[in-house]
């Protein structure tokens, strides 16, 4: 390891007898020269990776003054395996464990349980059992997710990545054909039980495997700067669904991405509880992110839920039945739809701000018909196994707005993170 | 493809016979740039498929901050010599598991945690580590056009004086990750010596150097790269390449679709 006190001299003694900028900048190659590198690690990858989470905090009520303490205490474990050369194995699970509690106040999540095969030419892909088959290149909303109905069983937060961490896969039979340029997929996800479990300790197929459906794929990859994919998603009840994406390279620093899936969906929060008759609507995402030289990203994106209630059902609701209202919200969440016909979301993610290992992310979401707003932001430090967090939310606008309805007004936690 | 047929033809470009004219130069005396980076290249990169482990050991101020390992998957693409490089993290736990794919300018980014791939920009993968993965794996005589600046003295990765060419290389298309290039290469063996690299403003952001040169897969080779950040020269990445290894490495790993089934042994 290279001595601090040891360059200062050097440095000093260069800088009286080379009194010129190169000479400087040779004294900094010169001390980078000495430095000795972490002895050579071995490549051997590691088959499980295990992080528990714990955080404290606090919430404030919209409907009246009192603010409620939170607590979360999770256990979050991925193993994958080779079986031979060819075959392989996933099993990955979480725990969480919260106060307060709606229901189980300990709850897991059986994410992934399955075994696959490939040849070796990596020509084709088979997988059986359950698989969080995730679609779509937006950030806020998937319209080509199809597999995102009820997968999440428990909300821990509002940032969209971890949405999408936390959730379930679901049980399927899935092949894939995949070509330097694209890949052809089939999945076939059977029926398996009726509904969902409200029991926390319940692999809970009934979330994800209520109806048997099938998904099938496309990716193409048109050149270095573009690909797409194109989707047909059927379910036994006769839903059907055409879904497209794109995401493409704009210059240095920007990536433009779309999605849009099309077709009927009988089972949609609106139509469910009476809001709308539509069957056939569309659903869309469109956005870009762009990313500057001083480590900051930042991403635009707009939203929009063909299936929604329109602005005179909604403002019925809000006037007449806000219990309606409220499950109206709780379905469309439940479904990682949009509650809105159309929002907006912006997210900026500053890296190494104010010093290394810091990072601060904030994201807006935004109703655009009734202005409501949740505000998220998120200051992480970053140690060698371990993260601390600071995290704040607020759900903001009028009380019959998509988030300013919302009981909860704000919330600040502390989490701690480790990687084991 | 019949990678028989592939070894062959990568081991007679990358034989000493290119490297001897390399030397030798052009009819009016000078030594021709394309042949000396194609030289360079060739150290830097075996000719076949490969696997290798590199560790990243970040240093500031002096001080070590941080030490990651990741595992590159490298091929050049028969047609068109694009090269292709996959890398895997390993360390620290945080990252583990994370995969980064880069066609040229098509970048794409795994994490098998959330199970997206997502593509991301050449200004986004300058952030992270994975781009001074470049400084060592990387094929410049494809994306860069070189002409020679001058043959002058300059200071090796052991602080010896050695005789060099210094070539300037300019992005020739969009899959070239800097605008431009300074290349010292060694005039007596080519060597890869000491590389400065620029944006588009004319920015230094990084300067390397190429050191602890042993024989792996059939060539000297650097195993440590020495690098130092263009803004902040008190902070410095050494690289070390460990446990090279020529592998068949399927053309299908290199495809965005197959990141999520990505798992080596």
């Amino acid at each position: 390891m290279h001595h601090p006190a040891s360059a200062i001299a050097r440095t000093a003694c260069l800088c009286s007898a080379l009194a010129c900028g190169t000479a400087i900048g040779a004294t900094a190659d010169n001390d980078a020269l000495d430095l000795q590198s972490a002895p050579a690690e071995s490549s051997t990858t590691p088959n499980a990776k295990l992080v528990l989470e714990g955080a404290i905090g606090s919430a404030r009520q919209r409907y009246n003054s009192s603010t409620t303490s939170l607590r979360r205490l999770s256990a979050d474990l991925v193993y994958s395996t080779r079986i031979g050369s060819q075959g392989r194995f996933t099993f990955s699970d979480r725990i969480d464990s919260l106060h307060p509690a709606t229901g189980d106040s300990t709850v897991n999540s059986l994410r992934e349980l399955y075994a696959g095969w490939q040849d070796s030419s990596a020509n084709w892909v088979l997988e059986a059992g359950r698989i969080n088959l995730r679609q779509g290149p937006a950030l806020g909303f998937n319209p080509t997710d199809f597999f995102r109905d009820g997968a999440l069983r428990i909300a821990t937060t509002v940032n969209p990545t971890l949405i999408r961490e936390y959730r379930l896969g679901s049980a399927m039979l899935r092949a894939q054909r995949l070509w330097p340029e694209g890949s052809l997929s089939l999945a076939i996800s059977p029926k398996l039980s009726d509904k969902p479990s409200e029991s926390g300790w319940s692999p809970d197929w009934g979330a994800t495997n209520n109806r048997t459906r099938a998904l099938l794929s496309v990716g193409s990859q048109w050149s270095s700067q573009a690909s797409s994919q194109l989707h047909a998603y059927a379910d036994e009840h006769g839903d059907a669904q055409l879904g497209a994406s794109v995401s493409m390279l704009q210059g240095e620093a920007t990536v433009l991405y779309a999605e849009a899936a099309w077709g009927r969906d009988r089972r949609s929060a609106a139509r469910a509880l009476g809001a709308s008759d539509r069957t056939r609507a569309a659903r869309l995402a469109a956005g870009l992110t762009y990313t500057t030289a001083s480590k900051l990203s930042l991403t635009a994106e707009f939203d929009h839920n063909g299936f929604a209630p329109d602005r005179a059902r909604w403002d019925q609701w809000a006037a007449t039945a806000p219990t309606l209202l409220g499950a109206y919200l709780m379905a469309a969440d439940r479904q990682q739809d949009p509650a809105g016909r159309e929002s907006l979301l912006v997210h900026a993610k500053q890296s190494d701000a104010f010093t290394r290992n810091l990072d601060l992310t904030a994201m807006l979401r935004m109703n655009l018909r009734d202005r409501s707003t949740l505000t998220w932001a998120e200051l992480r430090y970053r140690l060698k196994s371990a993260d601390v967090s600071l995290q704040w939310l607020r759900y903001g606008g009028k009380a019959t707005g998509e988030y300013g309805v919302n009981p909860q007004k704000s919330a600040v936690q502390l989490v701690g993170t480790w990687y084991l | 493809m019949d990678p028989r047929g592939f070894v062959r033809r990568r081991l007679v470009l990358a034989s000493p016979l290119p490297l001897l004219f390399a030397g030798i130069g052009s009819a009016y005396g000078q030594p021709d740039p394309a042949a000396l980076l194609a030289a360079s290249d060739a150290i830097r990169n075996p000719n076949r498929p490969f696997v290798v482990t590199v560790t990243l050991t970040e240093f500031q101020g002096g001080t070590q901050v941080e030490s990651s390992v990741l595992v590159s998957y490298a091929r050049t693409l028969e047609a068109g010599g694009q090269f292709m490089s996959l890398l895997r993290f390993q360390r620290p736990a945080r990252d583990a598991g994370k995969v980064m794919l880069k066609r040229g300018a098509d970048l794409w980014f795994y994490d098998p945690s959330t199970k997206a791939s997502i593509r991301i920009s050449p200004q986004q993968r300058l952030i992270g580590q994975a781009a001074n993965g470049d400084v060592v794996t990387a094929n410049y005589a494809r994306d860069y056009t070189p002409t020679l600046a001058a043959t002058e003295e300059v200071q090796d990765g052991e602080r010896r004086k050695r005789k060099a060419h210094r070539l300037l290389l300019t992005a020739r298309n969009d899959e070239a990750t800097y605008a431009s290039i300074e290349l010292w290469v060694d005039v007596e063996n080519q060597r890869p010596l000491k590389a400065r690299y620029f944006a588009d403003s004319g920015r230094l952001l990084k300067t390397a150097y190429y050191r602890r040169f042993q024989s792996q897969l059939g060539a000297e080779r650097p195993t440590e790269t020495v690098i130092i950040d263009g803004i902040d020269p008190q902070s410095v990445t050494l690289l070390r390449m460990s446990d090279y290894a020529g592998r068949d490495i399927p053309l299908t790993w290199f495809s965005k679709d197959y990141l999520p089934r990505f798992q080596p042994e």
